[in-house]
């Protein structure tokens, strides 16, 4: 009986800590919904950005390049601090079949100009007519960046500022075929 | 009462009225606007951005937008499901405020039944030990008074020794 009544204790209590860890990760747990993205390893949704210098461009045409594309904001500090890595990377990588383009959401056009003069550098930037971009690509606020090898497939997304090794790092990564980096 | 003079052609009108009420209501019920389909959606997915808010109330620039995507869909004559895997496709199942009833989800369906249930059990057994019948109580009442009485006089019997 004492065997029967010590299973019992001892039943009841992993039952209430097993509710109580449960309760917990529901509770506390990580619930970021934008640092992973279920959309990598998948092929990026097709956008057609239009450019401040009044031309277009679509994902089709991107395809057999590799893409950074970096959502931004002027009203975002972090985006300013990341600015100058992204400038320093496009110098490096602009003649090696990667394309940079920045992409302007929750914005006003005058202050998106006056940021682009003093940030934007020398790479592309525009917004999304329809502005469904920024849902498309599941961001969840700026920056945020993803890295889009040459078949049009996400390979990563960097949530936060830049830096030049992180550039480096994601790039390098989305221009070797998927084999090698998995 | 009675119609046209018959009380079997009274139930039969009555009845008739009352199926005709039903048919129109559930018809109205089925109609939902697509402002009700956005809200109703809207209210299913949390913001990405904000603390434990739906996209319904949330005024982020990001909930106007997943708004205005829904309506879109809606409009274009997408299911409510269909609106929901594609926020699910492009935020997770995390972006839904019930949790989907796959994989581990279900401990999160079933643990707040089975906590109720345990408490239940557990509350019946303790009330049930707690329980003793009236006799026993009454026995062990009754047990210390004729002790304590025994003693008394037994002190009493050595006090008095004392003056004899």
């Amino acid at each position: 009986m004492n065997i029967v009544n010590s299973i019992i204790k001892f039943g009841v209590l992993a039952v209430i800590i097993l509710i109580l860890a449960v309760l917990g990760y529901a509770l506390f747990g990580d619930r970021d919904l934008t640092k992973t993205s279920p959309l990598i390893g998948k092929e990026a949704p097709g956008f057609t950005i239009k450019l401040y210098d009044g031309k277009r461009i679509t994902s089709e045409e991107l395809k057999g390049k590799t893409v950074l594309l970096n959502f931004w904001a002027s009203w975002c500090t972090p985006c300013r601090q990341e600015a100058p890595a992204l400038e320093e990377a496009w110098q490096k990588y602009k003649d090696m079949d990667v394309v940079f383009l920045g992409v302007n959401v929750w914005d006003d056009n005058e202050n998106a100009m006056a940021y682009m003069k003093k940030f934007g550098g020398e790479y592309p930037h525009g917004i999304d007519p329809e502005e469904e971009i920024q849902v498309n690509f599941g961001i969840g606020g700026v920056p945020e960046t993803y890295f889009i090898d040459e078949t049009g497939k996400i390979r990563d997304k960097y949530n936060g500022p830049l830096t030049r090794e992180i550039i480096d790092y994601y790039l390098e990564r989305a221009m070797k075929p998927e084999e090698q980096t998995s | 009462m009675t119609l046209f003079g018959t009380k079997k052609y009274t139930g039969f009108v009555i009845t008739a009225f009352l199926t005709l009420i039903l048919f129109s209501a559930s018809a109205f019920a089925a109609e939902k606007s697509i402002d009700d389909r956005v809200n109703e959606i809207a209210y299913h997915l949390m913001c990405p951005v904000c603390q434990g808010q739906s996209v319904a109330e949330s005024n982020s620039n990001l909930a106007n937008d997943m708004r205005m995507i829904i309506r879109k869909q809606l409009e274009e004559g997408k299911t409510n499901q269909e609106v929901l895997d594609y926020f699910v496709k492009r935020y997770g199942d995390s972006i839904l405020s019930s949790p989907p009833t796959k994989g581990i989800n279900w401990l999160l369906w079933i643990m707040p039944g089975v906590a109720v249930a345990l408490g239940a059990v557990g509350i019946a057994l303790f009330l049930h030990k707690s329980k003793r019948p009236e006799d026993e109580v009454e026995f062990i009442a009754a047990a210390p008074e004729k002790e304590s009485e025994d003693e008394y006089l037994k002190k009493v019997d050595e006090e008095l020794k004392k003056y004899e």
